[in-house]
């Protein structure tokens, strides 16, 4: 066997099997959109949400690690120590 | 073609890649499968905007998320001996190919070990850059695109990760040959 070979039964141990893909996105597309944007449940098959809808603030972990270092770092400052005047 | 056979496009073309890519950050398939599917799901509430970009840039546009999510990922990774027992776990039990001797099944079982024991060992760009190569089946342009790297440098980072692997290789093939 020469590395190729190697690697490949390797990858092969690491690759997703098609029928643990195939549930992971039959949950993908039967979540209610509800569930991560707040917007309104819809069935699988309906329409898409409308543009407001999708375009509507969501908890983006973007968003929140933004928010916790702005808050972090105005907490800090405000807690240092004050120095006195002489 | 419904929207939703237009998403399995997407997730089909990309799903591979994106797995093989947090295969190789966090270490074993379960978590990978877990954080490709919260990829997928952000895909699929972007789905209108997505379905209509050329395959580069849905490629673009996923790895970006999964690079995002691998912040939250770094976080929480395991430390790097339990990245080496999810990775030896995982590679514990190969299935022998069908009408291969017994005893090619067990070397090639073990070879897998060593394999998989000196990708666990390696730097994780080197690692994920090799994961994404062997496992996602995807060229050094393409790893460049979803990495945000030149192509020459995933080429000199899977140089480095097959040497590495042709050493550790080596030792299990002939033990003194590493003592001399």
């Amino acid at each position: 066997m020469n590395l190729d070979d190697d690697l490949a039964t390797w990858a092969a141990t690491v690759r997703l099997p098609d029928a643990d893909a195939a549930a992971i996105f039959q949950r993908i597309v039967a979540a209610p959109p509800a569930a991560v944007t707040g917007a309104a449940v819809a069935p699988v098959a309906a329409p898409p949400a409308p543009a407001a809808s999708s375009a509507a603030p969501q908890l983006d972990p973007a968003w929140w690690r933004g928010f916790t270092a702005g808050f972090t770092s105005r907490m800090v400052a405000s807690t240092a120590p004050v120095r006195l005047a002489a | 073609m419904d929207r939703e056979a237009e998403f399995r496009r997407l997730y089909e073309a990309h799903r591979v890649a994106v797995h093989a890519y947090f295969a190789g950050r966090v270490g074993d398939r379960q978590s990978a499968a877990d954080r490709m599917q919260e990829v997928f799901q952000r895909a699929w509430q972007h789905r209108d905007k997505l379905t209509g970009l050329p395959e580069d840039g849905q490629r673009g546009w996923l790895f970006t998320v999964a690079r995002n999510l691998s912040v939250d990922v770094a976080r929480h990774q395991r430390t790097a001996d339990g990245t080496q027992r999810a990775l030896e776990h995982e590679s514990a039990g190969p299935q022998a190919p069908v009408g291969v001797p017994a005893s090619t099944a067990v070397i090639a079982a073990e070879r897998a070990a060593v394999v998989a024991a000196a990708i666990a060992r390696l730097p994780e760009q080197q690692r994920v850059t090799l994961t994404m190569a062997a496992a996602g089946k995807l060229n050094s342009a393409e790893i460049g695109t979803a990495l945000g790297v030149p192509a020459g440098t995933v080429r000199y980072r899977l140089s480095l990760a097959r040497r590495t692997l042709a050493e550790a290789l080596g030792d299990y093939d002939d033990p003194k040959e590493g003592e001399q």
